[in-house]
């Protein structure tokens, strides 16, 4: 009993002063690595083998005093008119592309832009990843903001980097922009 | 739960209402979540839902995913509520599936998380759709077989929920099921979630109900697969392998079924199997056991001798509920043998002055069920000190069971009306009192002998009755049933006083009573008095009550008394089942031009007064005999013996007005005139050929018409220009010819697999003679198509082909109706002299007297008369019928029969009839 009084007094207070938490939803095409990133970001192994998102999966993320709140929301067509429900009033939007699957950066662009032209989305910053870049033949940045056509979008924070959470590469970057969200 | 007592203390609780809680929902939203508030405004939804209120499918939907936020909380018993409101709300909410990821990580929860798996594992099986099984498959497997009794429960129950939607995936389980229901795990109390089974397994420690649920989901897993079953059923059966009662009364009712649906291979090995669950040791397994073997069909004595026993004991236990149970399927039992359940009589007497009042009540009408007609009296005394200190609706079943009792013993009439009278002066409301009336009513109908005495009973109980529909049903029967007994005037003097005394509705019922006894009076006194009454009543202050006596006056004045008795005494009447159904369709019209045209009543058919009291007699014997079954475990797919049978003779009015609709929207039959009688349904292949065919015999007064219902199981082909060749040829005796002409046929112009179609065969009757017997050789003709899988259409060219199915029958029994008279031996005397005909034989396919009643009332279709239709002794038996031709000739039956063990059932059967010809045809029938 006591420690856990303790505890809740201390977390009271961390929350008080210091801890922040941030809501980020992680959406993107099927097959472009949303719940493998997360998993590998919350501090777990990167596995082959993960089944299809039905829904969406929450992971917390604790990095220093900030907590990242992730909501890793199923690619399939179905949940795609559901992204908008999550993405709400967040922090900050993730966006996960496979740039190595050319064919489906088309598909991926529309979406993409479909989802921000509603009025609910407004001024909410976004970052667009692009995964697998252990992959040899993939697109990279430069290629991305160009077939994506993320210049157009505007009145928000953009950023693209390109990751691979297989090989963890570029994984801090991506940790410091969502925590760089905190003290906005 | 510890957070049910905290909330007691919230005020908010009692004024919950669902705005309020819908506003409230912002709390799930709010970061960081505070569990309790979350978990108060989660029990405020659930006291919502539980009560009967409902939300919105917009509403249900943000709700729902505002609680799906919670999932981020790691507060155990917050999860827990979170899944018991998900799973309510997931049949409102819309894109319920989006929490299905979430939910599968926790059906493989660990550490804290065990606490609220099982309760993850039901939530899943409510959201998640069939493409998404086969991912659980796993997780469910393990839950399975876990060691904790509620996760396996748990998976069990969500499996048998999931095999509607996914049945191959879920199919694949059985290996993990079959451990599960031969583990013995007992259920313990770790997580006492909110599900009742839960609930209950936490107040019992060990009652292993995952063998139960494990049971219940191998057998809807093998329910297709017989052999499975059996094999389930035996290797479960033995002692100590399945622990859970619940279980093992599974099993029981599985057995009873297997039983049931093959008694030729398997009701022997399953009756043995019945029989050592009465030695069980659990009472709930021997209960049910007692009831199976009761309910099953065909029964020898020596077959329920054991289960009679075991539940004569339970009648000697000291609980009550046991008491009950026992006397309760016996009460039941002794209506289809009350001769196995006599010797059960003594332990049934100790219990009529039980304290428990159901427990008398039962025990009394079970004696009045077994009991010989010497026996009769006594209970009826009995009855009576006790009947002051029941409540009405048990009066009500008590009553019920002398009314059958009376149809039964028509000799006893004289006692059991002293008790109904006696019943009818005491305190009770309209229920009750209704009961007795009908009751006497009953006698009156169907008891000639005790209707002077009924009616002097019933004008006493008019003279101080306070409820006019009673009063008026009363009056009516006066008027009916008064003006043909010896004393006529006796009557007339109490109908008379309630002209005076009573209000205007009962008023006017008193004056069309009342002339009755003058409209056709052949006595000139009477007559003269009958009319000062009456004329009296024109000066009623009621215009009813004026214009029936003028109108009757009117008619009493009519010289021609042949036409105005007629009228007066309304011999024939519509058939009432099917003008209300008619009336009922009318008025349901849904547009105003349904009323435009006026109801056509020519649609009615119009039935003798005997027909409509026979149909009306059947009913009520049958419908008096309660059902004893489980509920069946896979649906109500069989109903019992005696509710098929009363539900036949409700459902035949309506059948045959189907059929005479269906008929008359065909144009070749349009000139036929009305439908006189159609045959039940006649099957003419076994059910699982390719094709099944099977037949209804209509017949019109020039014409016979046969409707072969046709159905093609075999899938991927397609049957075009389906026709019925049916050639009549004589019956046995040797005639020429039948006399039918050849027939022409209404082919079905394409027939897919498993849809049934009708060919309709028509025969012109030979116009001499009324009646004839002929057989029908038939076969089917058509062009089979087989259909291109990829067009889904019939390939264009087909082979024509022939398939040979079963005779068809005509015999005298088609041209026959029920109906009923009081009096057997008066008919049988009235028709010396008339067609007759008789034969002896050996019925061959009845076991016993009454298996051979039940199977000549059929085959002969005329109405058993004077409660010969129950045999008292199991060697000799007279069965006395009554019927119509549909020319409306009378025919009767009387049947004598002998049992003996070695040569089974003999009947000599005579029949006489007014119509020449049709007695032979008659006798034919029974073969």
């Amino acid at each position: 009993m006591a420690p856990g009084m303790f505890k809740r007094i201390y977390n009271f207070l961390m929350s008080l002063f210091w801890s922040k938490e941030l809501d980020v939803t992680m959406i993107g095409l099927q097959n472009a690595g949303k719940t493998s990133l997360l998993r590998v970001l919350a501090g777990g192994e990167f596995t082959i083998d993960s089944i299809p998102t039905v829904g969406f999966n929450m992971k917390r993320v604790q990095q220093g005093h900030v907590t990242l709140k992730c909501w890793d929301i199923g690619g399939q067509p179905r949940f795609r008119t559901m992204w908008e429900r999550y993405c709400r009033g967040v922090n900050a939007i993730v966006f996960i592309v496979d740039s190595a699957d050319r064919e489906a950066i088309p598909v991926a662009k529309e979406e993409l832009h479909d989802l921000l032209s509603k009025p609910s989305m407004e001024g909410i910053a976004l970052l667009v990843l692009g995964n697998k870049s252990d992959i040899p033949d993939h697109l990279d940045v430069d290629q991305l903001i160009e077939q994506l056509n993320l210049k157009l979008i505007d009145h928000r924070e953009v950023s693209c980097f390109g990751i691979s959470a297989k090989e963890e590469t570029n994984l801090d970057a991506v940790m410091k922009w969502l925590i760089a969200r905190a003290n906005k | 739960m510890s957070f049910n007592k905290k909330d007691e203390d919230d005020a908010g609780i009692v004024k919950v209402d669902r705005t309020s809680v819908f506003q409230e929902a912002r709390v799930f939203n709010t970061s960081p979540i505070s569990p309790r508030k979350c978990r108060i405004l989660l029990t405020k939804i659930a006291l919502l839902l539980f009560t009967g209120e409902s939300f919105p499918t917009n509403e249900a939907t943000s709700l729902f995913f505002g609680i799906s936020k919670l999932f981020q909380n790691k507060d155990a018993s917050l999860r827990q509520m979170v899944y018991l409101i998900i799973k309510e709300l997931s049949k409102e909410a819309e894109d319920v599936i989006m929490v299905t990821s979430s939910i599968m990580k926790d059906t493989a929860a660990v550490g804290t998380g065990e606490l609220y798996r099982a309760n993850a594992i039901r939530a899943l099986c409510r959201i998640i759709d069939a493409s998404t099984v086969g991912a659980i498959e796993r997780n469910i497997k393990t839950a399975i077989v876990d060691k904790n009794p509620s996760v396996s429960s748990a998976a069990l129950v969500s499996s048998y929920h999931l095999l509607p939607i996914a049945r191959d995936i879920v199919r694949r389980w059985q290996s993990e099921t079959q451990e599960a229901a031969s583990s013995n795990k007992s259920g313990g109390s770790l997580m006492s979630g909110f599900m009742g089974q839960h609930a209950h397994m936490a107040a019992t420690s060990t009652n292993y109900m995952t063998q139960y649920h494990a049971i219940g989901l191998l057998y809807q897993m093998r329910s297709h697969d017989r052999m499975a079953l059996v094999k389930m059923v035996q290797q479960y059966s033995a002692a100590g392998v399945v622990k859970s009662p619940a279980a093992r009364v599974m099993l029981v009712r599985l057995a009873a079924k297997l039983a049931e649906d093959e008694p030729s291979g398997l009701r022997k090995p399953m009756m043995k199997l019945l029989d050592d669950w009465l030695r069980d040791k659990s009472e709930m397994v021997n209960f049910e056991a007692a009831k199976a073997i009761c309910s099953m069909p065909d029964l020898t004595d020596a077959e329920v001798g054991q289960a009679i026993h075991v539940l004569q004991l339970f009648l000697t236990s000291p609980r009550a509920v046991t008491k009950f149970a026992a006397i309760r399927i016996l009460h039941q039992f002794a209506s289809f043998k009350p001769d196995a359940v006599r010797q059960c009589n003594p332990d049934i007497e100790a219990l009529i002055s039980n304290t428990n009042r159901s427990i008398a009540t039962f025990a009394i009408t079970t004696l009045l069920k077994t009991g010989n007609e010497a026996s009769v009296d006594r209970l009826m005394k009995q009855i009576s000190t006790f009947m002051s200190d029941i409540t009405d609706e048990f009066k009500v079943t008590v009553v019920e069971a002398i009314r059958t009792l009376c149809l039964k013993f028509p000799s006893k009439q004289a006692g059991m009306l002293q008790f109904l009278s006696g019943v009818l002066r005491d305190e009770g409301g309209y229920e009750f009192k209704r009961s007795v009336v009908e009751s006497i009513f009953d006698l009156i109908k169907f008891v000639p002998e005790s209707k002077e005495d009924a009616l002097a009973h019933l004008c006493e109980f008019i003279e101080d009755c306070e409820f006019t529909k009673l009063a008026v049903r009363i009056l009516h029967l006066l008027g009916l049933e008064g003006p043909r007994t010896a004393q006529p005037t006796k009557y007339i003097r109490y109908i008379y006083n309630r002209v005076v005394l009573e209000n205007a509705i009962v008023r006017a019922a008193a004056v069309t009573a009342l002339a009755k006894f003058g409209v056709g009076q052949k006595d000139p006194d009477v007559k003269s008095s009958v009319e000062v009454l009456l004329r009296r009543c024109l000066d009623d202050m009621d215009d009813e009550v004026r214009d029936r006596a003028a109108l009757n006056l009117r008619l009493m004045k009519d010289k021609d008394d042949e036409e105005v008795g007629k009228f007066v005494r309304n011999d024939s009447m519509f058939s009432l089942p099917i003008l209300e159904d008619q009336l009922a369709h009318y008025v349901n019209g849904s547009s105003a031009e349904a009323f435009a045209k006026p109801f056509d009543f020519s649609n009615v058919p119009v039935v003798t007064r005997e027909q409509s009291l026979a149909e009306d007699r059947t009913k009520k014997l049958t419908t008096a005999t309660p059902t004893l079954k489980a509920p069946t475990i896979s649906g109500p797919k069989k109903a019992e013996a005696g509710a098929a049978a009363a539900d036949a003779a409700r459902d035949s009015a309506a059948a045959s007005q189907k059929y005479a609709q269906a008929l008359a929207a065909i144009p070749e039959f349009k000139d036929f005139g009305p439908l006189l009688k159609s045959s039940g349904v006649v099957e003419l292949t076994e059910s699982e050929t390719e094709y099944v065919v099977s037949a209804v015999k209509h017949l019109f007064r020039g014409h016979i018409v046969l409707q072969f219902d046709v159905k093609n199981t075999i899938a991927d082909y397609v049957l075009t220009d389906v026709g019925v060749v049916s050639t009549p040829s004589a019956g046995e005796d040797g005639e020429e010819a039948s006399g039918l002409d050849d027939g022409f046929f209404i082919p079905i112009p394409a027939l897919k697999a498993e849809e049934p179609g009708t060919v309709y065969v028509y025969f012109q009757r030979p116009a001499g003679e009324t009646f004839t017997a002929a057989s029908f050789t038939n076969v089917l003709k058509f062009t089979i198509k087989e259909i291109d899988p990829t067009t889904n259409e019939p390939e264009e060219s087909g082979y024509e082909d022939e398939y040979q199915v079963e005779d068809l029958e005509l015999t005298g029994a088609d041209y026959i109706l029920p109906a009923f008279a009081g009096n057997f031996s008066s008919i049988w005397e009235s028709l010396d002299g008339a067609d007759e005909a008789e034969e002896t034989l050996q019925l061959s396919a009845a076991r016993s007297i009454q298996e051979a009643v039940e199977l000549l009332v059929k085959q002969l279709a005329m109405q058993p008369l004077e409660g010969t239709e129950v045999s008292l002794s199991t060697s000799t038996h007279a069965l006395k019928l009554f019927g119509r031709s549909v020319a409306g000739g009378k025919v009767a039956g009387n049947v004598r029969m002998a049992y003996s063990a070695k040569s089974g059932v003999t009947v000599k059967v005579e029949v006489r009839s007014e119509e020449e010809g049709l007695a032979a045809l008659v006798v034919g029938a029974v073969a």
